[in-house]
């Protein structure tokens, strides 16, 4: 029998049964729409975070913190039975490692800044070369208002764009040229007592929005002389070390020559690490979801096998007599794959763009709703809510929906159609 | 040559066929040695239970028997593997009592479907398919389904697709019992013309004397024996 006419016979049989073949359709079409979403959201997630860490996050950096193998150097993460403290000046230590071209101190407090008219806004100030800083995060460390001195007297501020407008609405709360007080709670030495001074802001930063390891949109920033003094301490969170290209091998070569140079007292992050660990991650958590999802596709698979079973009782006299007809056992079989593999394929068609669109549908309420930063939204959800996410389509998903739906169809309707093949011609004519 | 030519389209040696009926068997066919010839119009006569419905799904390639051996022109059967049976089914043309037509197709669907399985083009398939239905006359009902067809005309759609294929023989199992005697009488007129006219050669199954007495030969069965022979 010819393959056009094997389809055709195929299509009267499913057209008999619209409604229960509909169904069946829609088991398979929930499962590829599920998958679809899914993945293109996961990956849209992923495109828009590497995007921002790639601007915000200078490849050709390594950060110098205490401890080990602590991930993005938490402050005071310091090993138990170790009393190493890095220091501010360390700098100059590794300055001299051949393939570092400038490294510059972080020091990272929580702390409060109140403007004039009152308003008191919680928030980490963070204590940098500025000059430095800014060469190191050239693409983030920027002035969107006013302007980064290179060369700040000490009372200067650079604020974060959140910090500025923390309702994000437009409504500044903080601008240059602003007085502002800045405290911070020295909880080291009981009484726990208030510190603070008046600085002045001179910038405000450029939206930056997203994670990122160097400057933030709800920071502030302060001269590293200033911080030392302040807070008292000749300490810092962090180093943040400038190479002189983002070389593997010289990554590689730095990083040991840094922890040799403290004798392992340190460790070394590199971005790349960090970024690799990241996709790593996202990795993970895309074949999570995408294993959910495959999960409704199982079901619809033995929703097929079910349809085709009860199709194969129903038509176990049609097979009779397609097989008095001459027809062969191979035919058969193939008919019901057919019938399979139309609902499987209509299925995945169909899946592959309500999963598209649904997508897009959460996208946009996810950019419009629940993650938007509110008026006294927090941190964390405010800097979600400063990246958009669309959605990514790649060849490779549309692809692997297809394939996918097809497959499984056509899979699940194996076991049916073998039986369907395998009836002795007798008995099924004899079927009522 | 001439051995060829005397050859006989059909012929069954010695058949025996034992079901299980639940889990009693029964003996259906206890020794069946039957002849046909070319052109040979041949009536199968018995009460039910003797064994006729059996012998013809032997003859037709739809059954395999428990012994002895069934040849369609001096091949047996038993030396064919599925494929080869499927082929030769093409090969016979089946009349059932119950029609046996797919629902859903009208009826030159039907016979189109017939075709349709040793792969014929559409357009062929198509005027064949026409022609029969206008032999059979039928041709005025061609886009009817099943269910809009009265026994009589679903049986010439039956009959039609029979002779879709030219088979080397129609096997009819009782193509009157289901339709009323004045169309059964005309269903054997057209039987019979396609013997006399076309040289169809035919195997029929039936209760009906009316038929038998048309035919050109009648064997009666019994008990899974054929217990008489006549030439009419």
């Amino acid at each position: 029998m010819k393959t056009s006419d094997i389809f055709s016979y195929a299509v009267s049989a499913i057209r008999l049964r619209k409604l229960r073949a509909g169904l069946t359709t829609l088991g398979v079409v929930i499962g590829i729409a599920a998958i679809v979403a899914l993945l293109s959201i996961t990956q849209g997630l992923q495109t828009s975070i590497s995007r921002q860490l790639q601007t915000g996050f200078a490849t050709n950096t390594l950060i110098v913190s205490t401890g080990r193998g602590s991930f993005i150097g938490s402050p005071g993460a310091v090993t138990a039975d170790s009393d190493f403290k890095l220091l501010a000046n360390y700098t100059q230590l590794i300055d001299g490692i051949p393939g570092v071209s400038m490294s510059a101190a972080v020091v990272q407090k929580q702390g409060r800044i109140n403007s004039s008219k009152g308003e008191e806004l919680m928030l980490t100030m963070v204590g940098v070369d500025f000059a430095k800083y800014t060469s190191i995060y050239g693409s983030t460390f920027l002035a969107d208002h006013g302007e980064i001195p290179l060369d700040p007297d000490n009372e200067a501020i650079v604020i974060g764009k959140l910090v500025a407008d923390p309702s994000d609405n437009r409504t500044s709360l903080f601008a240059v040229g602003d007085a502002v007080d800045v405290i911070w709670t020295n909880t080291s030495t009981l009484p726990f007592r208030d510190k603070n001074y008046a600085g002045h802001i001179t910038a405000v930063l450029k939206e930056i929005g997203g994670f990122g390891i160097g400057p933030s949109d709800f920071s502030i920033y302060i001269p590293i002389l200033r911080a030392q003094t302040f807070f008292g301490t000749d300490e810092c969170n962090t180093i943040i070390v400038q190479l002189d290209s983002d070389d593997g091998a010289l990554i590689d070569s730095v990083t040991d020559a840094i922890e040799e140079a403290f004798s392992g007292e340190v460790s070394v992050t590199s971005s790349t690490a960090i970024l690799s660990t990241i996709s790593s991650i996202f990795a993970t958590v895309e074949l999570f979801l995408a294993g959910i999802a495959a999960i409704s596709l199982l079901v619809a698979g033995i929703g097929i096998m079910n349809i085709m079973i009860v199709s194969l009782m129903e038509r176990t006299r049609e097979i009779g007599i397609l097989k008095a007809l001459g027809m062969k056992s191979r035919t058969v079989l193939l008919i019901f794959l057919s019938e399979a593999l139309i609902i499987g394929l209509m299925g995945a068609v169909i899946g592959l763009a309500s999963g598209w669109v649904l997508a897009n549908i959460v996208t946009i309420a996810f950019r419009g709703g629940g993650f938007s930063p509110g008026g006294q939204g927090s941190q964390v959800a405010t800097n979600v809510g400063g990246m958009s996410i669309t959605p990514v389509l790649t060849p490779m998903v549309i692809l692997g929906a297809l394939a996918f739906g097809v497959l499984v169809s056509t899979v699940f309707a194996l076991y049916p159609a073998w039986r369907a093949s395998k009836l002795k011609p007798v008995e099924a004519l004899r079927y009522e | 040559m001439t051995v060829e030519l005397s050859r006989p389209i059909v012929e069954t040696m010695k058949l025996k066929k034992t079901y299980l009926l639940g889990k009693v068997p029964v003996d259906a066919l206890q020794g069946v040695n039957l002849k046909v010839e070319k052109g040979d119009f041949l009536a199968i006569l018995g009460p039910s239970g003797s064994g006729k419905s059996t012998l013809l799904n032997m003859i037709g390639a739809l059954d395999k028997p428990t012994e002895g051996r069934v040849f369609i022109e001096g091949v047996d059967l038993s030396t064919l593997n599925d494929n080869a049976l499927a082929d030769l089914r093409r090969e016979i043309g089946f009349v059932f009592q119950f029609f046996n037509l797919i629902p859903r197709l009208t009826a030159r669907g039907n016979v189109e479907l017939t075709m349709a399985i040793p792969g014929l083009g559409k357009d062929e398939r198509r005027r064949c398919a026409e022609e029969l239905l206008e032999t059979v006359g039928l041709k005025e009902r061609v886009n009817h389904k099943p269910a809009e067809l009265s026994g009589g005309e679903r049986q010439r759609v039956t009959i039609a697709r029979a002779l879709a294929n030219n088979p080397k023989f129609l096997l009819m199992d009782e193509p009157t019992g289901n339709i009323d005697s004045k169309t059964a009488n005309e269903i054997v007129e057209l039987v019979k013309r396609l013997n006399e006219e076309k040289g169809v050669t035919i195997i029929v199954v039936t209760h009906d004397q009316q038929i038998a007495s048309r035919t050109k030969r009648t064997v009666q069965m019994l008990d899974g024996l054929i217990i008489e022979e006549q030439v009419n």
